[in-house]
């Protein structure tokens, strides 16, 4: 299928460059997580040196391939971008990719000599790979223990639609070739499990495992979690579900999934069921766009009570909710509304309410809400062992995981200066 | 739906409809172009510089050439066209039909010849087939006729005055323009010299000798005809500003009716030509671009513009900017100081970086408030920042004696 997502060509992205005010101090490089230098990267764009914007982004962030199709920009460099004051933002995102589209990874690295120690990277997803990135720049040895393909969610829940395979590959291969010692494929569930030798390490795991959806009926046929399905297609492999789905859930991952079912199959109802409104929905504009674009159905303020079915799935029973007092962050609570049980029918239920938490690393101190506990400069409770992305943060995005293997480097490269060992 | 604000002038005894021609240039070069371009409302046509039936024009192809960016393509155009390819003979047949065709607009052709012979015999052979004035081209980049290689008549005093003498002498009753460059050492010789041989008027100014870029692959200048070029005359709002300073220097120092040309692009642009003492205004880039609709807001933003400004005539606006022109030592010694509107301000920071590097680092930024703030003991009134602000939230504050005034650069 088509890449979604149309690239701008070289007026359109002179056109939209030429726009950008070049801000002193600027806004959207604040707010970036991984601090790209965003309107010098534009700059170059508009002298034509595209090489130039690419080192420019390049080095501030190790994942511009991914980010440049899948970084949320309207939550980032976009929503705090100058120009919205005079008319409306830069599309920074369209014009990155246009960079990362039009050039190639350069060939003039400079890989320093890897002698200041030796770090182990648990996990391979965007934090893991920045991580080691950043540490192959400072000039050390990294080790990532992966069971998986290298490259995280990614390349693991994400539509090839929206992000192609072979860009993720080519990239994850660049970060590996040039700054990764070693791969190991050897699973990770405490400290000890990673053995001696190593100045510091890194955790950045993720969250592992799908919730379950905790009513009756789940044990029918016809029932799946989303990021098998969304392997499947990842893979191109045809999805086993029906004519009639019921996708569970309000993030991310529920709104791709929909998409991706109903772009398999247009003549196949997809049905997103969630708790509250289109806007708590815990999406990407974009996504939500695409989504309703491709014919995607939604059912809100719809808490589902019981799946229903003999042997395979026939529907599910949802109770109405309504909208209930904000909480802390704004985001609206709901509650039940009694007497309001209703049955949609459906031959396929497909649950994307979230990944939950592992119970690996006892050693290591936890937050009340089960993820890891770390200080300002990333190191968790105990020394030289330091953490970041989904694994600190709970669900988040791919530009915050790059930020958090880079802080972490240079915190792992401080410590190690200090000469400890772990 | 609206009544017509009369714009209507008298140039050198003819009626204008408006200040606005079309000059001598492609926009005039076929007979139906300088027709549609009068039914679409221009107050005259300069038909394209002609010359006698025995000149050869070998008009070179591609030749046209602009710079810009990719929103504002053509900030300045250039070509390396020459002369018309049509002789007098056409030329001649043209400004009769268009003269009967169009009784009360101004019909005038522009002339070019190599010697005494060439540059009377066209006038009188224009003057018998009703032409209501003729302008004289000293000045084609591309050089003139009978001149060194390249170098143009209007370059030389002694040639100008004599060429001048010679046109007025055939031309007797008909008004004579002379088109002159500006690049010279002092225009304000060459303004004489056009004044001393009794001309009519003198039209500042035509394109300027320039070289429109390089391909930076294969090192072929632009316009490239198989991967070489020559010099083009640069045309366009690029120019404005040159051609604002050449009616000026005219305008104060001889006494001569000037028809402003190069560079207005609006009516905004032909209010400063006259505001500086040209009395009509030629399009020609405008049009090329544009097209010949353009002729509605020229005329409407005038009107409208006389309107507000309660004059009655385009002409009452003639060199009202004329004195408050001074030279650099005349200029009153002030205090300035960069005042900041922080309504307007949009804290993008450009004022910021531009005075620390460019002005004299005299604005502070607040980070985190994305503020900038004046310190008025550093700051010297340049007005760099002012230049940069992309909301135009910048004015610059003037006191002398007691009074003060504000410099507001408007877009």
């Amino acid at each position: 299928m088509e890449e979604t997502g149309k690239p701008l060509g070289r007026v359109e992205a002179l056109l939209e460059a030429e726009r950008c005010l070049y801000c002193f101090d600027a806004p959207c490089e604040k707010v970036c997580p991984a601090n790209v230098p965003i309107p010098e990267f534009i700059h170059s764009i508009k002298t034509n040196n595209l090489q130039g914007a690419r080192e420019i982004i390049e080095v501030a962030h190790p994942l511009i391939e991914t980010c440049g199709r899948l970084c949320p920009e309207e939550s980032f460099c976009q929503s705090a971008c100058a120009r919205v004051k005079i008319d409306s933002p830069i599309k920074i995102r369209e014009l990155h990719r246009y960079v990362t589209d039009n050039t190639e990874p350069s060939r003039n690295l400079i890989i320093p000599v890897r002698n200041k120690g030796r770090v182990a990277i648990v996990g391979g997803g965007p934090a893991g790979l920045s991580c080691a990135r950043e540490l192959g720049r400072l000039g050390f040895e990294t080790v990532i223990f992966e069971k998986k393909e290298l490259g995280g969610i990614p390349m693991q829940q994400v539509s090839n639609v929206r992000f192609p395979e072979e860009i993720g590959k080519r990239e994850v291969r660049f970060v590996n070739d040039n700054f990764v010692t070693e791969v190991k494929d050897k699973k990770i569930q405490s400290v000890k499990d990673i053995g001696n030798g190593f100045d510091a390490i890194f955790i950045a795991t993720g969250l592992q495992g799908e919730l379950d959806l905790d009513v009756k009926g789940t044990n029918l046929k016809g029932i799946y979690n989303a990021s098998e399905l969304l392997k499947l297609a990842r893979a191109s492999i045809k999805t086993p579900v029906g004519r009639r789905v019921g996708v569970i859930g309000g993030g991310n991952v529920a709104v791709e999934v929909a998409t991706v079912l109903k772009q398999e199959n247009s003549e196949r109802d997809v049905e997103l069921v969630y708790r509250r409104s289109l806007k708590e929905l815990k999406a990407f504009k974009d996504e939500i766009d695409e989504a309703v674009n491709v014919g995607v159905t939604m059912q809100f303020l719809a808490i589902p009570v019981e799946i229903k079915g003999t042997d395979s799935v026939t529907g599910i029973v949802v109770r109405r909710s309504r909208l209930s007092k904000p909480d802390a962050s704004g985001r609206r609570n709901f509650e039940e509304i009694s007497d309001s049980d209703f049955f949609i029918p459906f031959d396929t239920i497909v649950i994307a309410i979230g990944q939950k938490l592992a119970d690996y690393f006892p050693e290591i101190e936890k937050t009340e809400r089960g993820l890891i506990k770390i200080d300002d400069n990333l190191m968790t409770s105990q020394r030289g062992v330091f953490a970041g992305g989904d694994i600190v943060r709970g669900a988040s995005t791919i530009v915050e995981s790059v930020a958090d293997g880079k802080k972490a480097a240079s915190s792992i490269s401080n410590f190690s200066n200090g000469g400890e060992n772990v | 739906m609206y009544k017509e604000k009369d714009i209507s002038i008298d140039f050198l005894g003819i009626h204008l409809d408006s200040p606005f021609v079309l000059s001598a240039s492609p926009v005039t070069d076929e007979m139906e172009m300088a027709y549609n371009g009068l039914k679409e409302g221009w107050a005259g046509v300069i038909l394209k510089t002609t010359s006698i039936e025995e000149n050869v024009v070998n008009l070179k192809n591609p030749m046209m050439s602009s710079f810009g960016s990719m929103s504002e393509k053509v900030v300045g155009l250039g070509n390396i066209d020459l002369i018309s390819k049509y002789h007098i003979n056409d030329i001649e047949e043209r400004v009769r039909y268009l003269k009967k065709e169009f009784p009360s607009k101004m019909i005038a052709a522009s002339i070019m010849g190599a010697k005494k012979g060439d540059w009377q015999s066209l006038v009188l052979r224009l003057k018998k087939a009703g032409t209501d004035l003729i302008e004289c081209s000293f000045s084609c980049p591309q050089g003139s006729m009978g001149e060194e290689v390249g170098k143009m008549l209007a370059q030389s005093i002694e040639a100008t005055e004599k060429v001048t003498t010679w046109v007025k002498e055939a031309a007797d009753k008909i008004p004579i323009l002379i088109k002159i460059t500006p690049q010279v050492t002092d225009i304000v010789e060459v303004a004489r010299a056009v004044k001393r041989g009794g001309a009519d008027g003198i039209t500042a100014s035509n394109t300027i000798p320039s070289l429109l870029g390089i391909d930076i692959n294969t090192f072929e200048p632009y316009p490239t005809l198989f991967g070489v070029s020559s010099y083009s005359g640069l045309s366009g709002y690029a120019i404005k500003p040159i051609t604002l300073r050449t009616i000026a220097e005219i305008a104060k120092n001889v006494d001569i009716v000037i028809s402003g040309n190069g560079g207005a692009f609006s009516w905004q642009d032909a209010v400063e030509f006259m505001a500086l003492g040209a009395s009509n205004v030629q399009f020609c880039t405008l049009p090329m671009h544009y097209g010949f609709r353009t002729i509605r807001d020229l005329k409407s933003g005038l009107a409208h513009y006389l309107e507000e400004m309660g004059f009655d005539n385009p002409l009452d606006i003639v060199g009202k900017a004329l004195d408050k022109i001074k030279a650099n030592e005349d200029l009153p010694e002030l205090l300035a100081r960069s005042e900041i509107d922080t309504e307007k301000c949009i804290g993008c920071g450009l004022c910021y970086v531009a005075c620390r590097d460019g002005g004299h680092m005299a604005i502070q930024w607040e980070s985190e408030k994305r503020k900038p703030s004046v310190d008025e003991d550093k700051c010297t009134g340049c007005s760099m920042c002012m230049q940069v602000c992309p909301v135009d939230a910048i004015k610059m504050r003037e006191k002398l004696d007691d009074s003060i005034h504000y410099f507001i650069e408007k877009r």
